[in-house]
């Protein structure tokens, strides 16, 4: 049952669940292409983010109660899939100052913790945060670490972190609590692109040890 | 051109922003008292698109090169405010200190010309792009003028009846959602009963607050888009509140969203301020909206 919320007095917070999985993604996709395709009147646009969509709308044109009306009526007649696209290599660097305490925590060997991380394809769930960040997973188990306990002011660009089952590639330059475990050189973020980034929700990723 | 003799606390150049981009993880940005801004474009003339200055906390000076119309509005300054006035060519526009109120925009007409980067000439903290130089202003920097004109400047001051109110307290109306229920029963009640500190540590994307003996309990949720106005509540109990360079989307839930009306308010608030919720519906914020837009479009 998707639950529909208030996000103020110009957007509605759809939420498909509350778990990391491909199929709440495909919901959340599926969902997005029908709102972009149907254009109810004074739909702004949306925001995707693993197991929810946020609807910004103009309170002047349309009301909650009748946007909420249409996502309902979509409810069930979506098909969930996510797009199948080409697998994106991300050559990784596996140098990141918090891979010594993620092996530590894991009870694993930095070469393990490596081993696991770039050893199966992720699904990027949400673009996010700050500009071009990606949201990727599930993370296998074995790995699973918790956020820092006091975030950094400054995270590079480039730099991949992992925090919970989540795993992420920071584009620009800002704060986080990540674990850093290691850095690409591939660019994620370009305002004078388009698209800006490098990958968007549904979009799958590698991640590729290079020495 | 007009040349930056000292940049202020922190400057920057801002129009009403890129909303739409957020699912690249853009914030929507532009001038975070909206209200005050759209009022600085009309004194002058400019289309509502105009970008102009937001000074925070202590604005900076200016060297004109040419005879220009500058509107001055939002937190209080030296200089007369809420007027189209005159400013000659080779004198200076000093904005000094801001009180009450934080923020304080400066509109010339024709509108701030520098290049606009994903639709948008604001600059974006997050990113550090756009706004010029990718940064707030400094000392030596040149302002090109475009022409973005849309009427004759007015020749009246704003009316006070028409402005919103500077200094604190602040009374700021939320509506519950979109993770209240994440909170127990009574947390909502407990937020609109309590009156919170402003902390010192507040930027565009975002202020901080303090409301001891609040404590309200929550567990971080599943990554979700967020809203400008959408009030966090951290796993320690802290609070923030969004504000329009927000980051969009995150892992604390939010108990109750600011109305857009009043995200213009919160703009002002300088630390060290109190600021209470107030929960509305959705037809008390349309009211709210309304009436600054009537507000707008009686003046203009």
């Amino acid at each position: 049952m998707w639950r529909v919320a208030a996000a103020g007095d110009r957007a509605l917070l759809v939420t498909v669940g509350t778990t990391i999985d491909p199929a709440l993604l495909g919901q959340v996709l599926a969902l997005d292409r029908a709102l972009q395709d149907r254009r109810p009147s004074g739909l702004l646009g949306t925001v995707p983010a693993y197991a929810s969509l946020l609807c910004h709308y103009d309170p002047a044109v349309t009301g909650a109660d009748r946007l909420e009306e249409t996502i309902h009526q979509l409810e069930g007649t979506v098909e969930a899939a996510i797009p199948s696209g080409a697998v994106v290599d991300v050559a990784t660097r596996y140098d990141g100052p918090d891979l010594p305490q993620v092996a530590l925590k894991t009870n694993l060997t930095p070469a393990r913790v490596v081993e696991q991380h770039a050893g199966q394809e992720y699904l990027v769930y949400c673009v996010g945060f700050a500009p071009g960040f990606t949201y990727c997973g599930a993370l296998p188990d074995e790995i699973t670490v918790p956020r820092l306990a006091s975030p950094r002011l400054r995270v590079p660009a480039g730099s991949i972190g992992i925090a919970g089952r989540q795993t992420g590639i920071y584009a620009v330059d800002s704060p986080g609590g990540w674990n850093l475990i290691g850095r690409t050189a591939l660019r994620l973020f370009d305002p004078s692109a388009d698209p800006c980034t490098r990958f968007k929700p549904g979009d799958r990723l590698r991640f590729v040890p290079i020495p | 051109m007009i040349e930056v003799i000292a940049g202020g606390r922190w400057t920057t150049i801002q129009d009403r922003g890129r909303p739409g981009l957020e699912r690249f993880g853009i914030p929507p940005g532009g001038a975070a008292d909206w209200f005050a801004a759209r009022v600085a474009n009309e004194l002058v003339g400019n289309l509502p698109d105009a970008a102009m200055l937001e000074c925070t906390a202590t604005g900076p000076t200016l060297r004109f090169d040419v005879d220009r119309i500058v509107a001055v509005t939002g937190g209080q300054v030296d200089s007369a405010g809420w007027q189209a006035v005159r400013v000659a060519r080779g004198s200076r526009l000093a904005i000094g200190t801001i009180a009450p109120g934080l923020r304080t925009y400066v509109a010339i007409r024709g509108g701030i010309d520098v290049p606009a980067v994903l639709g948008s000439r604001s600059f974006c903290q997050l990113g550090t792009f756009g706004g010029g130089f990718g940064r707030p202003l400094a000392a030596g920097d040149r302002l090109p003028i475009g022409r973005m004109v849309g009427h004759e400047p007015v020749v009246e001051p704003w009316p006070p009846s028409h402005r919103l109110p500077l200094p604190g307290p602040w009374e700021v109306r939320v509506i519950a959602g979109p993770q209240t229920d994440a909170f127990a029963s009574d947390a909502l009640g407990r937020l609109s009963a309590t009156a919170c500190r402003v902390r010192p540590d507040i930027d565009r994307m975002g202020l901080r607050l303090e409301s001891p003996g609040l404590r309200l309990q929550s567990q971080e949720i599943l990554t979700v888009p967020m809203t400008a106005g959408a009030i966090q509540v951290t796993p320690s109990g802290g609070l923030i509140v969004l504000h329009v360079d927000h980051q969009t989307s995150g892992g604390y839930p939010g108990i109750a969203t600011v109305i857009s009306a009043d995200l213009a308010l919160l703009a002002q608030a300088r630390p060290g301020d109190t600021v209470r919720f107030r929960v509305v519906d959705p037809a008390e914020a349309a009211r709210a909206a309304r009436r600054l837009t009537d507000w707008l479009h009686t003046e203009s």
